[in-house]
């Protein structure tokens, strides 16, 4: 914790969790993703890139469970996991060269 | 011959007695320039007297020189005490503009969540701890040491609390990050500190943290030797009822 004898050097400011405080899972509903997420990243040497959906999938799971607030993946973070809708892919303009 | 005289000055109030120093020398150096001048004079009247014009004008010359001299004594004395009265607003301008001394230097969107862009190239390790205050029972620990993320991507990282004792703790969380001046650019999105969180009798909840890394820290040549962040978080207990006030929020 930063001591008030630290003229020179920064102190630490702890600042307030973005979107709150996770309410505590009581009931351990979303232990079987948390276990995948945790057997993901031993597997693959504590790299976070490489368990994302896992991540996702747990995020996905407490908010089904009521346990987080719902929110759109991308304010998360997650809009490189999520699949575009098929409407946009059917309805996309032609590019000019083409058309 | 000064040291005497600055021996005094160091025994006296620091603040008004640097004002006084000031002063203190400002006259002991006019003191010393005055008898230094005067100590010229008898050789100028051991000239004969057709020196006695020459040694005149010199005598005026000196006057004026002297008097020049003085001013710019003067002048440098107010100018230090108005630079000491000055300094307080100057030095909060100085420590906004550089950071220093713990002042936030960049405030975070939680819009920047969306948008921002993985820096894939710069792998940062954040390890993990836990402690608990002496007083509370519960047993704190990561669930991972150390895990590998880039800035700006979401990370998920997991700690986990049992209660072993017979009543229900109410514990309340704190966290630090290490280095400081990585701190400002390590944000969470999600996790369970500065709220009450309650464990009945021999339960075991799994807490997650879910937080990111500013992408702005690979532009910053502050960082560039800084490989890894240490995430600690503390558990206090907590009294039933307590409202810990939320850092960087008022209540008005």
């Amino acid at each position: 914790m930063s001591t008030a004898m630290n003229f020179s050097s920064k102190s630490f400011k702890p600042r307030a969790p973005d979107k709150g405080s996770f309410p505590l899972d009581h009931f351990g509903e979303c232990k079987a993703f948390k276990e995948k997420f945790m057997q993901c990243l031993r597997e693959n040497s504590f790299d976070n890139s490489k368990c994302r959906l896992q991540s996702k999938d747990y995020l996905e799971c407490r908010m089904d469970h009521q346990l987080m607030a719902r929110e759109p993946l991308q304010k998360l973070g997650f809009k490189d996991l999520m699949d575009p809708p098929p409407s946009q892919e059917e309805s996309k303009p032609c590019p000019e060269k083409s058309c | 011959m000064p040291l005497p005289l600055l021996l005094r000055l160091s025994l006296s109030p620091p603040l008004s007695g640097c004002v006084r120093a000031h002063r203190y020398c400002s006259q002991w150096i006019l003191r010393s320039q005055a008898e230094h001048l005067l100590r010229r004079r008898p050789s100028s009247r051991l000239a004969t007297r057709g020196h006695s014009r020459k040694s005149r004008s010199q005598e005026e010359e000196w006057r004026t020189r002297n008097k020049t001299v003085l001013t710019y004594i003067a002048a440098a004395g107010v100018g230090m005490i108005g630079l000491s009265y000055a300094s307080v607003p100057l030095y909060r301008l100085y420590c906004q503009a550089t950071g220093l001394g713990g002042t936030a230097v960049a405030g975070h969107d939680t819009d920047q969540v969306e948008t921002m862009t993985p820096v894939k190239e710069r792998v940062i390790k954040v390890t993990f701890n836990a402690d608990t205050h002496a007083s509370i029972q519960w047993n704190f620990r990561p669930q991972q040491t150390e895990i590998y993320v880039v800035p700006g991507e979401t990370a998920l990282a997991f700690y986990r609390a049992k209660n072993p004792t017979d009543k229900p703790i109410i514990g309340i969380s704190t966290y630090n990050v290490v280095p400081f001046d990585a701190g400002q650019y390590f944000n969470k999105i999600q996790c369970f500190c500065f709220e009450e969180q309650r464990l009945n009798p021999h339960e075991e909840v799994d807490m997650p943290v879910f937080f990111y890394i500013d992408p702005e820290f690979d532009d910053d040549p502050r960082m560039a030797r800084v490989d890894t962040i240490t995430l600690s978080y503390t558990f206090f207990e907590a009294k039933e009822g307590q409202q810990l006030p939320l850092p960087g929020y008022s209540y008005n």
